[in-house]
């Protein structure tokens, strides 16, 4: 093999790895319902951290009262989630989020929710 | 005899001969622990004006001190009469009064049953005129008043529960919108209390209020009654002088129930040290003393003598 072909082949690798990995790197950026989905498993569990990297940058003010939604009830699941995009910057949800206050569950059903391209990935922005 | 009773309603003074001993009785008493004669009538009896709502004599601590000095019922403010011109102006109803706090107020038996026809107000005649007025409103289910809501979820979208509500839209602002009511009986606490530290129970309070103004709403804050076995009991004390600050700086009125509660079994509440217990009637039964012994019928004796003070400085018509 002369050393040119060589040297092509090994740039058409490096090109292939790059790919890879970039596609690797943001698995969500083309997935505004993987997104939300995220959100909302993160917001049950009271992550702040995780919330954070995924709410829009107009609700960041809002993230503490976020994080604290299921603060005043316990065993937060979520059940039956489903999302899927609806519209340019919509997603919607099936399935409800169920929550126990002493002896009795309280239900939050999932519903439609904005969401908005920053930083080269969706995030969440609120009910639509 | 009744000579006289206090502002509120809820005490009377007696005089007369003791059946059982030679001297005369003549002292303070609760209402609803008297059985009274059915034709009595207590607008028919003279109002002590000065009579304190609690005896501060024995009292030393100074927390307790200050929320026993606290009237069981406030005053109306002259700020009142400027937010309800306001909402008037901006299509609110003045026979609708509505409900913001937690499970103790999402009570099924809270409020919502001023509206009914078998009510029995006993010697209280002079608050029939008052729950007429607002009474056939009150069945309407809350948006702002859920089992676990708080200061903080009131604002929460999430924490919206009815078809009607807009999205983004709060529990607080939805049920504004939804029901126009000059008046919002607010109760938050007993839940707050277990979750969050009193400075931001403060500022969820004022963001209630202040929200309220703007809408033209009138705000009746409460305090709540606690127990003094509570693993929280001083706790409940820091966030019902919260709530006295907070009522007195926006001038909005407030029902003193931490202070009214002090004179009922287990001061009103249930095993739990958090709920209010019920009678067992569904109804208003203010003729046999419930007032005296149940929280949740105090609670609503309460609210009905705020709204008619408030009914009657406003001249709502």
């Amino acid at each position: 093999m002369s050393m040119r072909k060589r040297h092509q082949r090994i740039f058409a690798c490096w090109l292939l790895a790059c790919a890879l990995i970039s596609a690797g790197c943001a698995p969500d950026e083309g997935d505004p319902a993987a997104v939300v989905e995220q959100y909302l498993r993160a917001k049950v569990a009271s992550d702040m951290n995780e919330m954070r990297g995924l709410l829009c940058a107009e609700m960041e003010n809002l993230l503490e009262r976020e994080s604290r939604t299921f603060e005043t009830v316990t065993n937060v699941e979520i059940q039956e989630m489903a999302c899927e995009r609806s519209g340019e910057t919509t997603v919607s949800c099936s399935g409800t989020i169920v929550a126990a206050y002493g002896a009795e569950n309280t239900e939050f059903p999932l519903t439609s929710y904005r969401v908005v391209r920053e930083d080269d990935g969706w995030k969440w922005c609120g009910e639509a | 005899m009744v000579t006289e009773r206090n502002r509120v309603g809820t005490w009377v003074r007696v005089r007369g001969s003791a059946s059982d001993s030679a001297g005369e009785v003549d002292g303070w008493v609760l209402t609803g622990l008297l059985t009274l004669h059915p034709t009595l009538r207590l607008s028919q009896v003279p109002v002590n004006s000065e009579l304190g709502d609690a005896d501060l004599e024995n009292i030393d601590d100074p927390e307790l001190r200050r929320l026993y000095a606290v009237p069981v019922i406030s005053r109306v403010s002259a700020q009142m009469q400027l937010v309800y011109q306001r909402g008037r102006l901006l299509g609110n109803d003045s026979r609708v009064v509505t409900k913001v706090g937690d499970s103790l107020t999402a009570d099924p038996l809270y409020l919502t049953v001023l509206g009914r026809e078998d009510n029995e107000l006993g010697p209280f005649d002079f608050l029939v005129e008052t729950m007429v007025f607002f009474g056939p409103q009150t069945g309407v289910e809350s948006v702002a008043a859920r089992v676990g809501m708080s200061t903080r979820v009131v604002f929460d979208p999430m924490w919206t529960r009815n078809a009607l509500c807009e999205p983004n839209e709060t529990p607080l602002a939805c049920e504004y919108r939804l029901r126009r009511p000059s008046v919002a009986l607010i109760m938050f606490g007993p839940n707050d209390v277990l979750h969050m530290d009193v400075d931001a129970f403060g500022s969820g309070l004022r963001e209630i209020i202040e929200e309220s103004i703007q809408l033209g709403v009138i705000p009746v804050l409460s305090t709540f009654s606690s127990h003094p076995e509570s693993q929280v009991w001083e706790k409940t004390l820091a966030f019902n002088l919260t709530i006295v600050d907070v009522a007195e700086a926006y001038g909005v009125p407030l029902i003193n129930l931490w202070s009214a509660a002090r004179s009922l079994p287990n001061y009103g509440l249930e095993g739990d040290h958090v709920h209010m217990r019920h009678s067992g009637y569904r109804y208003l039964k203010f003729d046999i003393g419930n007032q005296a012994r149940y929280g949740v019928s105090l609670r609503n004796f309460l609210s009905l003598r705020m709204l008619d003070e408030i009914r009657r400085t406003l001249g709502m018509s």
